[in-house]
């Protein structure tokens, strides 16, 4: 672990505030980025669920006025992102707050980008135009709920993706209040997410100190409050760790090219609708498997990752990387177990064999820049269709 | 549900009470504890003449003001910040940041680890100060409290500090 | 891993690293929106040729407006403002800073100047004074140690009022920090020597500090592994190149981690040390660094037992059973001392009485303990100790530092 690799780039500008009362810092950082009104972005769902009374009360007494539009879809597209763009022109608004995962970050960075420039600048960042503004101060709120990307360079707009170092949010907060326990199903989906992104930065061949030490923290925070949290979602620093941990696994990610499960899952899930995060973890014991076999150096270390430095130092360097696997593979059992219809294999999704010829194709070709040998690719994922956990 | 809902956040009256009326307690009872406690009077004795510092909430109070007289005397100079030259500000960023410190669920240490605080002005200074908070807190509030919000508590003996505890209370609530 | 209550982080620094990362700065100007940069530096690093190497692996790509290698060892006013003049006479657009600490100090001062047409940078001095990014900055290290690289103060004296102004700002770290194995390579043994075990101790004072996070974890920890690893064997063979790479990227990793968990009393007497006997910085964490664990072991026990296993390796760590392992990071802590001492030909001090000024005499005279310990009493880093220090638990450590014996334990206030 931590070996120095000859060359790397490494870049996280985010600012992290995690834990007791992190929201009612925000009027503070905001004036800190010479903001003073902010526009939160959330969903009907959340809004609901009473976030928009949490943030309320958390800019109590700071004597900001805050806008909150709690109409973001499931399916962001661009006409919401002009009608937002004229609410966030019309009404002098200085920030964005995106409040909840996946669609509304989505919408939260094309929106930046919109407000920073104009809206055209949208679509000839989707050219791959480089921006050449600095965006206006965005802060995220992660909840349990995530796509993986929120954190990123990455974003996606209906069939717009959009891909710059300016998207990643300036700030990010974590708090009790707005992590709260969602359904078993999402909270083992965005832990297996964030568990994928972690092992894969882990076994990548460009990792690098710095990756490393966001991996590590991520798998660590994952092995030990996952089946905590689920047998018991009351568990509030359990969350806060999840939470946490999706944001270190997303940023060593998002320092690396993209790794093969988390492209398989991908692009499993586009098939069938099925949130990308399980189908990772029904990929991923059989990658590593496969990892195993190839004598790769770099996964002699995994265990350190997965099983601590304890349970690390008292394993012989033979058997450690086949202790990860069998740990990992663990997890996932009891996941299942925990998880009502947690799927068993990606034939429960759906998947018909003759699928994956095509996702074999989809595999080797632009998804995963053909660095993996479809003969691995289709490897794993007929273990993945014919093995049910 | 599509529509922008505009907010005023409303201001917490009962919160600000709450910290306001611990500050006044506190700034008043750093006047007498300069007054009866050596220690504290030889921090003050090492700052410069007239020195004045505030402790205060973001983004507009309360808080309050403690400063050295001509004489030298340590004066609890009240709220109000106009007017006043402060070599010293404290300001704890926000409003729950200030009850989480004076309902002692965080102690000085904890709170500055946090970054609940912003300090603006000299260091030196300010590691005084947050030793005179140190030593004014163990005299006000009860020792299981106060071992919580102090990192080492004094091996007063219990006779020799009574006297001064009563006399900084009363000089703290009744202004003797 | 801990998850603290509450915690903050930021590092919104680029860090490129490799053997031949200098020519990665034209590019990296280009996305910042600068073409004219202007080289800070001083007279030891461009002596050393440091500057020529910089100028080599950029200058085909991009028009160097000024070099000026006029930065004194103390950070100076009159400097500052000097050469902010010359960058605009220049038509400037940004800064490369090359060396160490001053340096990177100037830098930043002259980038408060000429962002924000500041005539008195005092103005600018305090938190939240600057609200803006101001002009791109890349950072290039030259000593693996300070962290200075990523750090976002910078402290300019004014010699003339005798003032010490401290800037703290996000805006003040650098946009880029380049690694590369090529700025430390000539770096002398001592020298070498004394500036890793600075980083080394903004790690473990990170790790067991009260503002700990399980970021600063996770850079504390990668950075104890590198210098371990490497720190006793570049001293002794300075043209490791791979040791040199791992070193600056251990100083690094610890300075991401001290800046956001802060450092303790370590640094609080190392301070003092410094001002009042002018000893090199390095010098004084090297000696103080075992004090600090021993003094705050008992409010720290499992914590710095783990630090075992980044020093020592699996192998170590499993064996040594876990009520041993803060004594063996202690031994490891003074055996590498010891081997850095050995592997600089005697130059690198263990305890305060062997340290050397220039003429050969001692520098810390036992008298001036006390001096020290009063000046430690105003360090601010001692508000992120474990354990609380007065006047006489700081003179109890500064004599032992002196005599180079370990801490009675019986005379630690618990
Ligand atoms: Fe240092």
């Amino acid at each position: 672990m931590f070996q120095p690799q000859s060359a790397y780039a490494f870049y996280s500008p985010t600012k992290v505030l995690s834990g007791n009362k992190a929201l009612e810092n925000l009027p503070v950082e905001l004036d800190g980025m010479n903001a003073v009104k902010p526009l939160i972005l959330t969903t009907p769902v959340l809004s609901a669920r009473g976030m928009e009374k949490v943030m309320e009360s958390a800019f109590g007494d700071s004597n900001l006025t805050i806008g909150v539009f709690a109409g973001v879809p499931s399916q962001p597209d661009l006409r919401l992102i002009r009608e937002l763009y004229g609410l966030y022109r019309d009404n002098g608004y200085d920030a964005i707050i995106a409040l909840g995962g996946g669609p509304v970050m989505d919408t939260a960075k094309a929106l930046n980008v919109a407000v920073s420039g104009r809206p055209e600048d949208l679509e000839s960042l989707a050219d791959r135009n480089p921006l050449t503004k600095k965006l206006r101060p965005l802060a995220a709120i992660l909840n349990l709920d995530l796509s993986g990307c929120e954190m990123t360079r990455y974003a996606s707009l209906g069939s717009l993706s959009l891909t710059s170092p300016a998207l990643i949010p300036d700030l990010m907060i974590i708090d009790s209040r707005t992590v709260p326990a969602e359904e078993h199903k999402t909270m083992a989906a965005t832990a297996l997410m964030s568990m994928t992104q972690a092992v894969e930065a882990c076994l990548h061949p460009a990792r690098n100190p710095l990756t490393d030490a966001y991996a590590y923290g991520a798998a660590r925070f994952i092995m030990e409050n996952i089946t905590n949290v689920l047998k018991n979602p009351s568990e509030r620093k359990g969350r806060l760790a999840l939470a946490n941990a999706a944001f270190f696994a997303q940023t060593s990610f998002d320092n690396l090219a993209p790794g093969m499960v988390y492209e398989l899952g991908m692009a499993i899930s586009r098939s069938c609708q099925t949130n990308p995060g399980l189908i990772m973890g029904l990929l991923l014991p059989h990658f590593l498997l496969l990892e195993m076999r190839k004598e790769i150096a770099t996964r002699n270390d995994l265990y350190l990752f997965i099983g601590g430095p304890e349970a690390f130092a008292g394993t012989m360097a033979e058997a450690s990387s086949r202790k990860a696997v069998d740990r990992i593979v663990e997890i996932l059992l009891e996941l299942q177990s925990l998880v009502v219809d947690f799927p068993r294999s990606i034939r429960d999704l759906g998947i018909k064999k003759e699928d994956l010829e095509g996702l074999i194709v989809q595999g080797s070709a632009a998804g995963v820049r053909g660095e993996y040998d479809p003969q691995d690719i289709r490897n794993i994922l007929e273990k993945a269709w014919e093995t049910r956990f | 549900m599509n529509i922008l809902r505009e907010i005023q956040p409303s201001s917490k009256p009962v919160k600000r009470a709450y910290v306001a009326l611990m500050l006044w307690f506190v700034g008043r009872a750093i006047e007498a504890a300069a007054r009866v406690d050596g220690a504290v009077k030889a921090e003050f004795d090492g700052l410069s003449p007239g020195f004045t510092f505030s402790l205060g909430v973001m983004p507009q109070g309360p808080m309050m003001i403690v400063g050295k007289d001509d004489q030298g005397l340590v004066r609890y100079l009240g709220w109000n910040p106009e007017g006043q030259k402060i070599d010293l500000k404290m300001k704890v960023k926000n409003l729950e940041g200030a009850i989480l410190m004076f309902t002692f669920q965080e102690s000085t240490a904890l709170a500055t680890a946090r970054n609940r605080l912003i300090v603006d002005g000299e260091v030196p200074a300010a590691c005084a100060i947050v030793r005179v908070l140190d030593i004014v807190e163990v005299y006000l509030l009860p020792k299981l409290i106060a071992k919580l919000a102090v990192k080492r508590y004094p091996d007063w003996s219990f006779g020799e500090k009574i006297w001064n505890r009563v006399r900084i209370y009363a000089g703290a609530v009744l202004g003797l | 891993m801990d998850l603290p209550g509450y915690y903050e982080y930021y590092c919104g620094v680029k860090i490129i690293a490799g053997h031949d990362a200098l020519e990665k700065i034209p590019g990296l100007l280009q996305d910042l929106h600068a073409s004219r940069p202007m080289i800070v530096t001083d007279k030891g690093v461009a002596g050393a040729g440091l500057v020529d190497i910089v100028l080599g692996a950029v200058k085909d790509q991009l028009t160097i407006g000024a070099v000026s290698d006029d930065v004194p060892p103390d950070s100076d006013l009159r400097v500052v403002n000097r050469l902010a003049a010359l960058y605009r006479e220049q038509g400037c657009d940004a800064l490369i800073a090359v060396g160490g600490g001053s340096v990177m100090d100037t830098a930043k001062g002259i980038n408060i100047v000429v962002s924000e047409d500041a005539d008195d940078l005092m103005k600018f001095s305090g938190a939240g004074a600057l609200k803006r990014p101001l002009k791109p900055l890349v950072a290039v290290p030259t000593t693996a140690g300070t962290g200075s690289e990523v750090t976002l103060v910078a402290v300019v004296k004014d010699h003339e009022r005798h003032l010490k102004m401290a800037f703290v700002s996000y805006f003040l770290l650098p946009d880029v920090s380049i690694l590369d194995s090529r700025m430390t390579l000539s770096l002398p043994a001592a020298i070498t020597a004394a500036t890793g075990m600075d980083a080394m101790t903004h790690a473990v004072e990170a790790y067991y500090g009260l503002s700990k996070n399980p970021l600063s974890d996770a850079t504390a920890l990668a950075a104890i592994r590198l210098i371990s690893g490497n720190l006793v064997e570049v001293t002794r063979n300075p043209a490791d190149r791979e040791a040199r790479l791992a070193m600056a990227n251990a100083a690094a990793l610890a300075g991401m981690a001290f800046s956001n968990s802060m450092v303790g009393m370590v640094h609080t007497l190392g301070h003092a040390t410094g001002s009042v006997c002018g000893v090199p910085h390095g010098a004084c964490m090297a000696i103080l660094l075992p004090y600090g664990l021993e003094y705050n072991r008992h409010k720290r026990e499992a914590v710095m037992g783990e630090l075992l296993f980044p020093m020592g390796g699996s192998d170590v760590f499993a064996r040594t059973p876990k009520e041993q392992r803060v004594d063996r990071v202690i031994a490891y802590i003074r055996q590498m001392n010891q081997d850095l001492h050995d592997a600089s030909g005697g130059r690198h001090a263990r305890f305060f009485k062997e340290v050397l000024d220039r003429e050969g005499k001692r520098a810390v005279a036992r008298e001036r303990l006390p001096d020290i310990a009063r000046t430690a009493l105003g360090d601010g880093s001692i508000f992120y100790n474990p354990e609380d220090l007065d006047y006489d638990d700081f003179l109890m450590v500064l004599e032992a530092a002196w005599e180079g014996v370990a801490l009675d334990p019986d005379r630690i206030r618990k």
